[in-house]
């Protein structure tokens, strides 16, 4: 047992981009599994919320991807990772839960067009979903580094993926809470975005 | 495309109702039974330089739903929220102090509905 650090969404979905909201306010089957096993739960600032505004599109990476929006991200980064540290200082095992598929929250698996832009329609279908983080979990990975601190295991939500199943969530959610490593690759194309 | 299922209602909240004592007033509970979103506020344990800008993001954030209408409630408080809430021209929401979470559970009910919403213009897909 110990903090896990969790998406914003996870707790407040209001903050989703539009059509991402899965449910009025907690996302229970993430939380639920995070208290069961008797971890803390610390809220991370949501990134795209303050960013790019409650009515911002669905994007990929490379379009959030701008030294502005690095800046705001390293702010907050820096924020998070201030109170990691105070937790691994504690001698707390130390979690970060994110949103898999999500330009900015993904923690193994994030979504990538580098030619996607101008005006928004795009065919149903095209792959997007890639093995990494988002532009806020690398912002995190680098404010750690700039204090020492081990980048913790990862986990995410997993909704935007091809397959969602909630019990294969709390599976793999479990097995990173135990100890394990964690992670999914990439499921075949399917055009959600998550913020 | 499915319904967005946002509810348009956040609570603000102490860490002590997120991450209650045993038999505590939990506000996660409440709000996903409630339908309302939670926005925690930093731990009491932690020092001023690491509680002050994380304040600061939850102000920041307060004030981007503020603009588009998104109806607040403060659970519990936390030293230096006013004042950050002040920097973004937001006022403090009602605030309630639960005893329990029955308290908390018939607080949030009675409030009125949320002046947010998505309009036809609004509604994806």
């Amino acid at each position: 047992m110990g903090v896990a650090f969790v998406a914003h969404c996870l707790l407040n979905q209001n903050s989703k981009v539009g059509d991402g909201a899965h449910c009025a306010g907690v996302y229970s089957p993430v939380i639920d599994t995070l208290r069961d096993k008797g971890w803390r739960i610390e809220q991370m600032p949501c990134p795209e919320l303050a960013f790019t505004g409650l009515n911002r599109f669905w994007a990929v990476k490379e379009q959030l991807d701008t030294a502005a929006y690095r800046r705001h991200c390293e702010r907050l980064a820096e924020a998070v990772a201030a109170a990691i540290g105070v937790r691994v200082g504690q001698g707390e095992d130390v979690v970060l839960v994110g949103v898999q598929g999500s330009p900015s929250m993904g923690v193994t698996v994030t979504s990538s067009d580098p030619l996607r832009g101008g005006r928004p329609e795009w065919p149903d279908g095209t792959a997007e979903h890639t093995s990494g983080e988002g532009i806020f979990i690398e912002e995190i990975r680098k404010a750690l580094a700039r204090r020492g601190i081990n980048f913790p295991r990862v986990t995410g939500e997993t909704h935007a993926l091809a397959g969602h199943d909630e019990a294969t969530q709390r599976a793999e959610i479990e097995s990173v809470l135990a100890g394990g490593s964690g992670g999914r690759p990439p499921g075949p194309a399917r055009t959600t975005r998550e913020g | 495309m499915k319904a967005d299922e946002r509810s348009f209602r956040i609570a603000l909240v102490a860490d002590r109702y997120v991450n209650p004592q045993p038999g505590g007033p939990d506000a996660v509970a409440v709000a996903a039974q409630a339908g309302w979103g939670v926005m925690q506020l930093p731990p009491d344990d932690y020092p001023p330089e690491v509680a002050g800008p994380l304040l600061a993001e939850v102000a920041e954030q307060v004030e981007e739903f503020s603009r588009h209408g998104y109806a607040f409630v403060l659970v519990g408080g936390h030293p230096g929220l006013a004042e950050a809430l002040a920097r973004v021209g937001v006022a403090v929401p009602d605030q309630i102090t639960p005893a329990t979470g029955v308290e908390l559970k018939e607080f949030l009910d009675r409030r009125p509905a949320s002046a947010a919403g998505w309009d036809a213009s609004q509604i994806p897909g």
